[in-house]
């Protein structure tokens, strides 16, 4: 019940959020005079395999947030495949999913230039493309497998971020404990009860270095394994046309065994014009629990007529032939 | 006489404009990395202050060298970057009509934080960062 307040307050502000404002695409509205803000994201996307063909409405999500002094605050709640429809082997079904989600519910307290504090849901601190996840930010419509079963993509606890700007780049420390289930807990790939994880990092200029580490223990049944320790190594290079980002990380149980010995990609983007972007990605992986191995390349192009609108086109070649994949998508962010 | 004047007029072309960032007398001069982070918002609180910095019109020629000279991105860079902050719960600097407005702000406001031209300065604020234009 208490997820409808966000979208009645939206619907209500949106009385109100017209008078003075003028309104950017991608940039939200404020509501009135109060420090709050609006806005929200919508993606379509269409999947094609051998013999496989989906239709998908993934996400319907509104986003409400804002500031006062040194405490800010963000609620995202959404749609998550609100449709679906999927042709399988001749046989079609049709899905509906209208249960509002709760993605992320925080609230941060900036102490001072260099420490913060948050407490709530939101993305795990963990490599790059955790933090930017949603189909219209971020550079293909597909993600990079390991960012689904390195981690849990979601923490709810709390978290601690320290920058240090005294040296020539930026050094960060982050620290987050989670010592409780989930909030919404289907809207996280690992369905878990503790995650404490640690992040180190370093920036300069067009360049940053990010190690993360952490533990967290699954409390679906279906599991096997449920203590999980894992490890990831991200760096990325960005320059005004171009971008280099990897990933590569591994994934062991308290046993010291592997559950994913490796999975990692590295990624090439090219602006050629600011609407015109190719994206060509290279993926590894190895899961031990569904004994899978793969290695496959993915090739992007994104249309951003303006930034935030994505029209995106991908195709993938797997070491099988049957797992080649194509994908469509359309993306807007309010 | 005349070509005094059109002499004058290619040399006022040819002269740096001197731009200013301007803030209550309590800032400390800053550098150009931390401006940087302060209007690309990576820092929101300095000395305990809150900072608020302010931006002007974006077809504004001071406006431009700011980014070009003190934010060093190009304006498509700022809209990617000013996105995914929205998604991230985080606003780009308020937009000021005028440099009269960002002065009034800044006056009124602890913590505001904003770039004029240099011949602008009231005697009431601080230069915290001073660039020129060529």
């Amino acid at each position: 019940m208490y997820k409808f307040f966000p979208l009645l307050f939206l619907i209500i502000s949106n009385l109100f959020a017209y008078e003075d404002n003028k309104y950017t695409l991608g940039e939200g509205l404020q509501v009135g005079s109060l420090p709050l803000y609006i806005g929200g994201y919508i993606s379509l996307d269409y999947k094609h395999q051998q013999d496989y063909d989906s239709y998908r409405i993934d996400d319907l999500s509104f986003l409400v947030y804002g500031s006062q002094g040194k405490l800010s605050y963000l609620s995202e709640i959404e749609y998550k495949e609100f449709y679906v429809k999927t042709k399988e082997d001749g046989i079609t079904t049709t899905q509906t999913n209208t249960e509002f989600l709760v993605e992320r519910l925080f609230a941060t307290y900036t102490l001072n230039e260099n420490t913060s504090l948050r407490g709530g849901k939101y993305d795990s601190y963990v490599g790059y493309w955790n933090l930017i996840p949603i189909n219209v930010l971020r550079e293909t419509t597909s993600n990079p497998m390991s960012t689904y079963i390195l981690y849990p993509k979601y923490t709810t606890g709390i978290e601690t971020l320290y920058k240090n700007y005294n040296y020539e780049g930026v050094f960060g420390l982050e620290v987050s404990i989670q010592n409780n289930n989930d909030l919404d807990n289907e809207y996280n790939n690992y369905i878990i009860n503790k995650h404490y994880a640690l992040s180190l990092e370093y920036e300069q200029d067009l360049w940053s270095i990010k190690f993360n580490g952490g533990y967290f223990h699954i409390i679906d049944t279906t599991t096997s394994q449920k203590k999980r320790y894992y490890m990831m190594f991200s760096t990325k290079i960005e320059e005004s046309n171009y971008q280099i980002l990897a990933e590569v990380g591994t994934q062991q149980d308290n046993h010291h065994n592997f559950t994913t010995q490796y999975a990692g990609y590295i990624q090439g983007l090219y602006r050629f014009h600011e609407k015109h972007i190719t994206v060509i990605r290279y993926e590894s992986f190895f899961n031990e629990i569904i004994d899978k191995k793969d290695n496959f390349l993915v090739m992007g192009y994104t249309f951003r007529p303006l930034y935030p609108i994505a029209i995106k086109g991908e195709y993938q070649i797997h070491k099988e032939s049957k797992d080649n994949a194509a994908f469509i998508s359309f993306s807007v962010l309010f | 006489m005349k070509k005094i004047l059109f002499i004058l007029f290619i040399i006022s072309l040819l002269e740096a404009k001197e731009y200013i960032v301007i803030s209550s007398k309590t800032m400390p001069t800053l550098t150009k990395n931390q401006l940087k982070r302060i209007f690309l918002k990576k820092i929101r609180i300095f000395n305990n202050q809150e900072l608020i910095p302010l931006n002007l019109p974006t077809n504004t020629s001071i406006r431009y060298s700011f980014e070009k000279n003190i934010l060093q991105m190009s304006r498509t860079q700022l809209k990617a970057y000013w996105t995914k902050k929205h998604y991230l719960g985080v606003r780009a600097p308020k937009k000021q009509k005028s440099q009269e407005a960002i002065i009034k702000f800044i006056q009124k406001v602890p913590g505001a934080i904003g770039y004029i031209e240099k011949q602008s300065l009231p005697d009431n604020l601080k230069i915290v960062y001073q660039w020129d234009e060529k």
